[in-house]
């Protein structure tokens, strides 16, 4: 070979080498984030979406005007181009928007931010009207600020009222003009089937093949590509997002260690974490939760309508015992309606009750509890002797016997950990004489029977993703909301409690607010009508040998700040 | 020994049963198959009785309720715990045992009770025959069509988690129809032969010569067809338990598995995950062996050439 040729060779070689390069970054940027979803979403109509699939999916593409940092510390504007501006009067708000554009090109106005707040409130859309009714008027002042004229001063105005999606005008206006000729509005508005959501986020949705996938591909219209928002840089840096459906965990998890899924955006059982820790290109992570997982107890009729029995329950129940064994130690105790990680508002000093007692001190305790009350046994569950039997035959104060009883939960196959929970409750309140039994039903029946027929004695249920403000607190208890499908479940009614809970919702002063809020727990920790029992942890996996930067926050790695951050892995 | 119906003609000679049960006994024993399945069949009743005795020994043992205080999470076998421990610490060889008692009464209740109804209705439409006939035929031919897993899924998930005894008379409401059709045409066959005629004209109530006469001869035939109903029980009542529509209460194979599923140990607890799948094979098996057994003992035609008689 001559020099000539072997330069010619080595060139050539050089050229190859670079192409190869070149075409495998190319394909790797080509690559998408492929995530599992555990079912397949149910709608892509924004306010018909109440799933956690279908709320993942439009989390990609309706935005709020303002959000969380991952850090939970404080609000950001997100739409919005600064804090709102609260004008003299305390109820006039106005916020000014950042220059954004709809997915197909258009302009993001003040006009849509108006329109949708309208449209909750003509709607009365439920999920979203209890934080939209006290506003009195919304105007469009120019194409980039909007005015909220609220009936009163609001505490929960930007915490909860400014960080609902923002549809488009464009998309809704026919369609809402066209329900309001129904009968029914809601509904219609309900029942219309979206194909292409016109958004303002990161992704765009490409194309739904049921049953199989989801493909997004990066929104180019997306107003924070570049910019650094509450001190991150955004993306997306990630070109495609394939969602794939997978039918059960054990199907998903392998398709993980397969690495045929980056992610699982769903949480999954401790039972795996052992197993998926063997894979060093697997990751797992542990995030906390805002959630409350509690017993409830039907108020309305006996024989939980007295709250010494219900405070009985609570003495009972072994949280704990729970925690360890069922949770397998991923979750904590909960004794308030709120979190104990939302320390602004979370009171430290309530009743735990049952707290450090073993099965025989509590069945003692209850024991006490119950005589007090005027509660009797043909068998009780301590004999004269003070030593611990089987109980049978409880009576209740007015000397009836105790009919038995159902505490409710979802089935197993939906949550395992309340299904179980509910068997061992159930054998818990038995060693008191108490005769429960536990009956998993499906959860649709169950809320049916709960929320709407108020024919139960108690359930075991859960709310996830609750909001920092705890005005949920006055929703799920006060009388107002005690009503056919309302939040009030175990129709609690203590005139204190609505007089503290209405006067929490409209104080400004956090100080003062956050006694007001203190003191309504202690209310509910007092009175029992939920017995807030645990907080699971959310355990989620991922692969890392293909994406990096997910950003962990309250409930787990499956946020905004993640897909806007995400990036291939050199 | 005399075969197929006729040696029923002189079965009221008490004699003459002793020895037909005996040569069936002997028959039935000579076959293998026969044998392997009582025998499985025995060591599963065994199970089935001993199931009482773990939680004597113990409370943790209580398949439903006790737990390992010092064992949190799944383990594997060990002296305490011999198939190991399910992820809240209860012994997974007491819930196999009491497994084996529910597995038993679901099979046998449900087969018992599905073979009581196709006996009662074959017998009535076969006798009757006509109208009868043909409406309680129809009526079968609209239940043996309808999928049984399906519609008690369906039944569950509309009315909440099904208890026990329930799926089990749900089982044989729907499983009735196949027995029925055989014991009509058995039947049928019968309500010529010259012994009912004999009977009809002495004077015989139609109840004293279904019940007295033709009963007893389609009797066997109930049972044979009571060992293939007690394997599809088993595995009904294990698929809905496994699916999520089991009792919660009890401690039944299906329900070990669904626990196994749901918790995500699958991959990860063989030991948790094999026993009661294997149980439910063997169980289903042993029937299932019993059965074929029963029907060469029988069917003359299923015999092997030379075989005794």
């Amino acid at each position: 070979m001559t020099v000539g040729n072997r330069t010619r060779a080595a060139l050539l070689l050089l050229c190859a080498a670079v192409l190869a390069c070149a075409s495998a970054a190319w394909a790797k940027s080509r690559h998408p984030l492929r995530i599992g979803l555990g079912e397949e979403p149910r709608t892509l109509n924004v306010w018909m979406a109440s799933d956690a699939n279908s709320n993942n999916i439009l989390s990609q593409i309706y935005q709020p005007l303002y959000r969380h940092t991952p850090e939970e510390t404080e609000m950001v504007p997100w739409l919005a181009a600064g804090p709102p501006e609260m004008e003299a009067d305390g109820v006039t708000y106005q916020v000014r928007l950042r220059p954004a554009r709809w997915s197909d090109g258009s302009a993001f106005t003040a006009a849509d931010v108006a329109f949708t707040c309208r449209l909750i409130k003509e709607f009365k859309i439920p999920r979203h009207y209890s934080r939209w009714k006290f506003v009195d008027r919304i105007e469009a002042v120019d194409d980039r600020t909007v005015r909220f004229v609220l009936k009163e001063p609001m505490a929960i105005f930007l915490t909860r009222s400014l960080t609902i999606p923002i549809v488009s005008e464009k998309e809704w206006r026919e369609v809402a003009d066209a329900a309001k000729k129904q009968k029914k509005p809601l509904a219609t508005l309900f029942n219309h089937t979206v194909e292409r959501p016109l958004g303002t986020g990161p992704f765009v949705l490409e194309k739904w093949h049921k049953g199989a996938f989801l493909h997004m591909k990066k929104n180019d219209w997306f107003f924070g590509q570049g910019l650094r928002i509450g001190g991150r840089l955004l993306g997306p840096f990630v070109g495609e997002i394939l969602f794939k459906i997978y039918g059960t965990s054990d199907v998903a998890m392998l398709a993980l260690k397969k690495g045929a899924i980056d992610m699982y955006w769903q949480g999954i059982q401790p039972g795996y974490i052992e197993n998926l820790e063997q894979h060093p290109e697997i990751r797992i992570f542990s995030s906390e939760r805002s959630a409350l997982y509690y017993l409830g107890f039907n108020l309305r009729r006996p024989p939980f309508d007295d709250p010494a029995l219900r405070r009985a329950a609570a003495v009972l129940v072994d949280k704990s015992f729970i925690i360890e064994r069922v949770l397998q130690g991923y979750g904590s105790r909960m004794d308030s309606i709120l979190p104990a990680g939302n320390e602004f508002w979370y009171n430290p000093n309530l009743t735990e009750y049952g707290e450090g007692l073993n099965r025989e001190q509590r069945i003692r305790a209850v024991h006490r509890i119950l005589k007090e009350a005027g509660y009797r046994w043909t068998r009780p569950p301590v004999d004269d002797a003070g030593k611990v039997q089987p109980a049978a035959g409880l009576r209740l104060p007015d000397g009836s016997l105790m009919e038995p009883l159902t505490i409710l939960t979802p089935p197993a196959d939906y949550d395992p950990h309340r299904a179980i929970s509910g068997l061992l409750i159930q054998q818990w309140l038995r060693q008191a004489g108490i005769p429960a039994s536990a009956r998993p039903m499906s959860f649709g029946a169950l809320l049916q029977q709960v929320k709407a027929r108020h024919d139960f004695d108690a359930f075991i249920l859960g709310y996830g993703r609750l909001s920092l403000d705890p005005d949920y607190l006055r929703i799920f208890f006060h009388s107002e909301f005690d009503r056919e499908r309302g939040w009030n479940m175990s129709g609690y009614h203590n005139p204190e409690f609505d007089q503290i809970a209405e006067a929490s919702e409209k104080t400004m002063d956090l100080e003062a607010r956050r006694l007001l809020i203190y003191k309504m727990q202690e209310i509910i920790a007092r009175d029992v009508p939920y017995l807030p029992i645990y907080l699971p942890r959310e355990i989620e996996a991922v692969r890392t040998d293909r994406f990096a930067g997910w950003v962990q926050m309250l409930e787990g790695i499956g946020n905004i700040w993640s897909f806007c951050q995400l990036s291939p892995v050199n | 020994m005399k075969t197929g119906n006729e040696q029923r003609d002189t079965l009221a000679a008490p004699a003459g049963r002793r020895d037909w049960l005996a040569g069936g006994w002997a028959l039935f024993w000579e076959n293998p198959i026969g044998k392997i399945g009582l025998i499985l069949m025995a060591c599963f009743a065994l199970m089935a009785a001993a199931s009482f005795v773990p939680p004597l020994l113990d409370p943790m043992y209580h398949p439903m309720h006790g737990v390992d205080p010092e064992i949190s999470h799944a383990t594997g076998p060990s002296a305490a715990h011999w198939l190991g421990t399910d992820f809240i610490g209860r012994d997974i060889l007491s819930q196999l045992l009491a497994g084996a008692r529910i597995a038993f009464m679901v099979g046998l209740s449900a087969a018992f009770m599905s073979i009581f109804f196709g006996t009662l209705i074959g017998m009535i439409s076969g006798y009757a025959g006509r109208f009868v006939d043909t409406l309680l035929m129809r009526i079968a031919d609209m239940v043996m069509v309808m999928p049984t897993l399906l519609v008690v899924l369906i039944l569950s998930s509309l009315f909440g988690q099904l208890r026990i005894w329930t799926i089990v008379l749900l089982i044989a409401l729907f499983r009735w129809p196949g027995v029925s059709r055989v014991i009509r045409a058995q039947t049928l066959t019968l309500k010529h032969r010259p012994f009912i005629e004999a009977a009809r004209v002495t004077g015989a109530s139609h109840l004293r010569i279904i019940f007295r006469h033709i009963f007893p001869n389609v009797l066997p035939l109930a049972l044979l067809y009571m060992t293939f109903r007690v394997t599809s029980a088993i595995i009904i009542e294990a698929a809905l338990a496994f699916l999520g529509f089991g009792d919660p209460g009890t401690v039944s194979w299906g329900m070990m598995l669904q626990w196994v599923w749901k918790t995500g140990h699958m991959f990860q607890a063989p030991y948790w995950l094999l026993p009661p799948g294997i149980c439910i094979s063997l169980l289903t098996l042993s029937f299932y062996m019993l059965g074929r057994a029963m029907e060469e003992v029988l069917d003359p035609r299923l015999r092997k050439e030379g075989e005794s008689e």
